[in-house]
């Protein structure tokens, strides 16, 4: 015990420029997730020693902008696209064109190959059985049926002005149904939501913990809670679910570029897409299928069919004033 | 010796004149690691506040000060902090009146039991009250009550809870000096108790009720963690700083809500000469220590008191450990030891390298405490002044701006110390000097206590300042400082908000794991790891009782 610890600070009183051979990637995948792709990776480049560090999105967002000055990583790896194009981190990037980038829609990356995204998710609801029952009420299926007075108090969603996954909800209702309409129908929301919780995956955990009948989360977040075994089922609203892309990009101060980009590269391999299927619904390169967890928890083969068609360049750029005016709405 | 027998200067002059010059050495010290970990770090996230999107400029206060908004939340933390310390300094300072004044029995384990707050993540902490009182919770569910936790009760609650053990261990060390004199004095004259209460007992602790009032006051101002899980829609001033910074990456307008929240430490600091010059020694050189009279009501009294708050100490800890021996709580309370199978990155790795980063904090908290507790109030050099304030700023600024203020001064390739970063070195600098305010006012609720009669009489036998330091000060004051050394211990276990901007692949600690987990929706997990950081310090504290046992310290409790 005592020679392990001491074995830490030793390695951790090492300097820690990037050696040939080794790079350091920062990720906001969930950990498990993330576990599970880099082992893959790690098998794939075994000359390349890769360092991962793992933070939820704003945790990540904060360490990007404060460590700008100095960067201490190479790649960003499954990242929210909206919080890339934030030009603080923006600024930090490089572009390259990875190999097989061209079997990405346009829509999914940066057309100056700033940025590319591998995967996503998508909003879902997260809707406690057990809760349902007790108190009579039904499954929601849209987001319209939560207007219903029934669910008064038994909602619960992210706050956009601290959740990426929250942002996507609303910023997804004002695109489907136009300002003056959305507006309004946040309004009647508003009246049913018990708390806007500060983060994205935390409204699916209070839903599965019983705290409150639905929380409105995102997909991969309900599927596994299912896993888990808690009474809950997943529901993507009948309007179509507002979704957001996770993105792969390439740090302009890397020392070590040249394996940097290898990773970036290998993020896009066969091999890769394959084991993105296993934890992902969405997918925006060809080639795995649906694994059959996603499906009997209620996902569509073809998410395509589910997904609105979000504008994320309109998204990125109204954030500032969605959310202030969000803010004025229901936080006063 | 040989100096003596060459130039026989007079030894009290000589060793006056050391005494000046070596004061005054170790105050710049003091002060400049205090500049170096805490005031380069703090300044480089503060100034911020100044940088708009156009440049320099008053931007940023301009456009927060103006919305309604943040009068708002001025307003609601106000009445969260002003509350929770007025109810946890009650309560606690009764506590501490049982422990120290009375014959409560197992006063161990009633020491013990209202540390539990600091064992674990504050987060698990939320998510035990939860369990227990949350709307599906164990009182809900089990029980057929119907609580809603969420909101300002919930917040004022776990804040309490949070709160209390820092204000019970500086309102302990205030209660445990005292000169039996004046109370038989007391006696002699009639007084009856209430009023020996009201005329002794009370204000010999003033300054300790002040410290904790500050301690408490101030921590309960900057916590975002109790207010975000379980505060529902109620938002403060700290959510507001993890709203711009967090969510939307905006430090500058984050930063402008950091520096109002300096207002406490200003505040405190200019009312602290006042309430300190008041503060009479109660260890003089002629002082007896106090022995607690029989009275079985009165024990009866508080030994029911002690009891009942132990019993709500106890709850959330019991909960956390059985939400850990269960399949999936609350549904399935098969028992399973499933959870103890770590599967977050890393495994059980990051709990050996909190031991050694909680060890190093504990020696090293304890040495930086305790000379800028001396050098404060014992020497008299001119930097006494600002090294006080330096020394109790630390609680008015929340862990996360602490943490960032890290990244932005030891990232930077300008400053000499960039080496630091990414090593634990640095995260053990950054919880010392996250935790120091408490560990300091432990040690100066103490060191106050100690008459300065003692310097002048050790100067006027011919001792040295710093002989009577070692001589008579440290050895009156060395079982505070080991708790004060276990206290850093176990802040450095379990704090998270500022350490996860320092955390590498590398350097991963204990309560980042518990995050991990809490954050991927794996509770029960959340909750084993937690039980086994509970152990750790649990475990450290009996170690610790050990060394006092062997060192022949039977009678020191190591909480006092």
């Amino acid at each position: 015990m005592k020679n392990t610890v001491l074995a830490g600070v030793l390695a951790a009183l090492l300097p820690t420029a990037a050696l040939a051979g080794e790079i350091t990637v920062y990720t906001a995948y969930e950990e498990d997730e993330a576990a599970a792709f880099l082992e893959l990776a790690k098998q794939a480049m075994p000359d390349i020693e890769v360092n991962m560090l793992r933070l939820s999105t704003g945790d990540l967002a904060a360490r990007i902008i404060a460590e700008k000055g100095n960067p201490q990583h190479d790649v960003i790896w499954g990242f929210a696209a909206s919080t890339i194009v934030n030009p603080e981190i923006a600024d930090t990037l490089e572009a390259y064109a990875a190999n097989g980038v061209d079997a990405i829609p346009a829509a999914f990356r940066d057309g100056d190959n700033m940025w590319f995204a591998v995967t996503g998710y998508m909003a879902a609801f997260c809707v406690n059985t057990e809760r349902v029952e007790k108190l009579g009420l039904d499954v929601p299926k849209s987001w319209a049926d939560l207007v219903d007075p029934k669910y008064k108090g038994e909602v619960v969603m992210p706050n956009p002005a601290s959740s990426g996954t929250g942002y996507i909800q609303v910023s997804s209702i004002l695109q489907m149904k136009g300002e003056d309409e959305g507006w309004s129908f946040l309004d009647q929301l508003d009246g049913n939501i018990a708390q806007y919780i500060k983060s994205g995956s935390k409204p699916c955990n209070a839903a599965a913990a019983g705290e409150y009948a639905v929380g409105a989360s995102f997909d991969m977040r309900a599927i596994k809670n299912i896993e888990e075994g808690f009474p809950m089922v997943m529901v993507i609203p009948a309007e179509g679910a507002g979704n957001e892309l996770e993105a792969n990009a390439l740090v302009a101060s890397s020392k070590n570029k040249e394996d940097a980009r290898r990773f970036l590269d290998w993020t896009l391999t066969p091999e890769a897409v394959n084991a993105y299927y296993d934890w992902k619904a969405i997918v925006t390169v060809p080639g795995g299928s649906l694994p059959e967890r996603f499906r009997s928890a209620g996902m569509p083969e073809d998410t395509n069919s589910i997904l609105y068609p979000t504008d994320f360049q309109a998204a990125g750029k109204d954030r500032d004033r969605i959310i202030s005016e969000w803010q004025r709405r229901y936080e006063n | 010796m040989t100096d003596q027998a060459v130039a026989p200067t007079p030894p009290v002059r000589r060793f006056r004149i050391g005494d000046r010059s070596f004061a005054l050495v170790v105050s710049i010290a003091v002060l400049v690691m205090m500049i170096l970990f805490l005031v380069i770090p703090v300044a480089s996230i503060l100034l911020r506040s100044f940088v708009g999107e156009t440049g320099w400029g008053l931007e940023n206060y301009t456009e927060t000060l103006q919305s309604g908004r943040v009068w708002e939340l001025v307003g609601n933390s106000l009445a969260v902090a002003v509350l929770t310390t007025i109810l946890s300094l009650s309560l606690a300072y009764t506590y501490a009146y049982a422990i120290q004044r009375t014959h409560v029995v197992f006063k161990g384990f009633l020491r013990l039991v209202v540390m539990t707050p600091l064992f674990a993540p504050s987060l698990v902490q939320a998510q035990g009250l939860i369990f227990l009182f949350g709307r599906n919770g164990a009182f809900n569910r089990f029980l057929g009550f119907d609580f809603d936790i969420y909101g300002f009760w919930g917040i004022v609650l776990a804040d309490v809870l949070y709160t209390f053990p820092y204000a019970f261990l500086i309102l302990s060390a205030a209660l445990a000096a005292s000169d039996a004199r004046l109370y038989e004095g007391a006696v002699v004259m009639g007084a009856k108790p209430f009023r020996i209460f009201r005329t002794i007992t009370l204000p010999s602790t003033r300054y300790g009720i002040a410290a904790a009032g500050f301690v408490v006051f101030s921590l309960t101002i900057t916590d975002f963690g109790n207010a975000i899980v379980i505060g529902g829609d109620f938002n403060v001033l700290a959510t507001e700083i993890y709203n711009k910074v967090i969510g939307q990456g905006k430090f500058g307008l984050g930063a402008v809500i950091g520096v109002l929240l300096l207002a406490p430490a200003v505040i405190s600091k200019l009312l602290e000469r006042r309430i300190a010059k008041r503060q009479h020694a109660l260890i003089t050189d002629q002082s007896k220590p106090l022995t607690v009279r029989d009275n079985r009501r009165r024990d009866l009294v508080f030994g029911l008191y002690t009891y009942a708050v132990a019993c709500v100490f106890m709850a959330v800890p019991l909960i956390v450990l059985l939400a850990s021996l269960v399949k999936l709580w609350p549904y399935n309370l098969a028992f399973s030891l499933k959870h103890y199978s770590f599967d977050v990155q890393n495994g059980a790795q990051p709990l050996w390298n909190s031991i050694g980063v909680a060890f190093a904090t504990a020696i090293f908290g304890v040495i930086l405490v305790t000379v800028a507790a001396i050098v404060s109030q014992k020497f008299r050099t001119p930097l006494r002044g600002p090294i006080s304030f330096l020394a109790i700023l630390p609680t008015s600024i929340p862990g996360m701006v602490l943490g960032l203020g890290y990244v932005l001064a030891f990232n930077s390739t300008a400053n000499p110390l960039n080496v630091l970063y990414g090593t634990f070195p640095l995260i053990v600098l950054l919880y010392v000097y996250y935790n120091h305010a408490q560990g300091f006012l432990i040690a100066t609720t103490s060191l106050k206590q100690i008459s300065a009669t003692f310097d002048e009489a050790s100067t006027m036998l011919g001792g040295s300042q710093l002989r009577t330091l070692f001589r008579v000060t440290l050895p009156i004051l060395w079982p505070t400082l080991f708790g004060v050394g276990v206290f850093f211990f176990m802040r450095a276990m379990v704090s998270l908000s500022a350490v996860i901007f320092l955390i590498t692949p590398q350097t991963q600690v204990a309560a980042v794991s518990v995050l991990q987990l809490s954050d991927r929706g794996a509770n029960n997990q959340a909750a084993a790891f937690s039980v086994c950081i509970m152990l750790i310090v649990l475990g450290a504290l009996l170690l610790a009782r050990c060394v006092l046992w062997l060192a022949g310290a039977r009678h020191v409790s190591l909480i006092r």
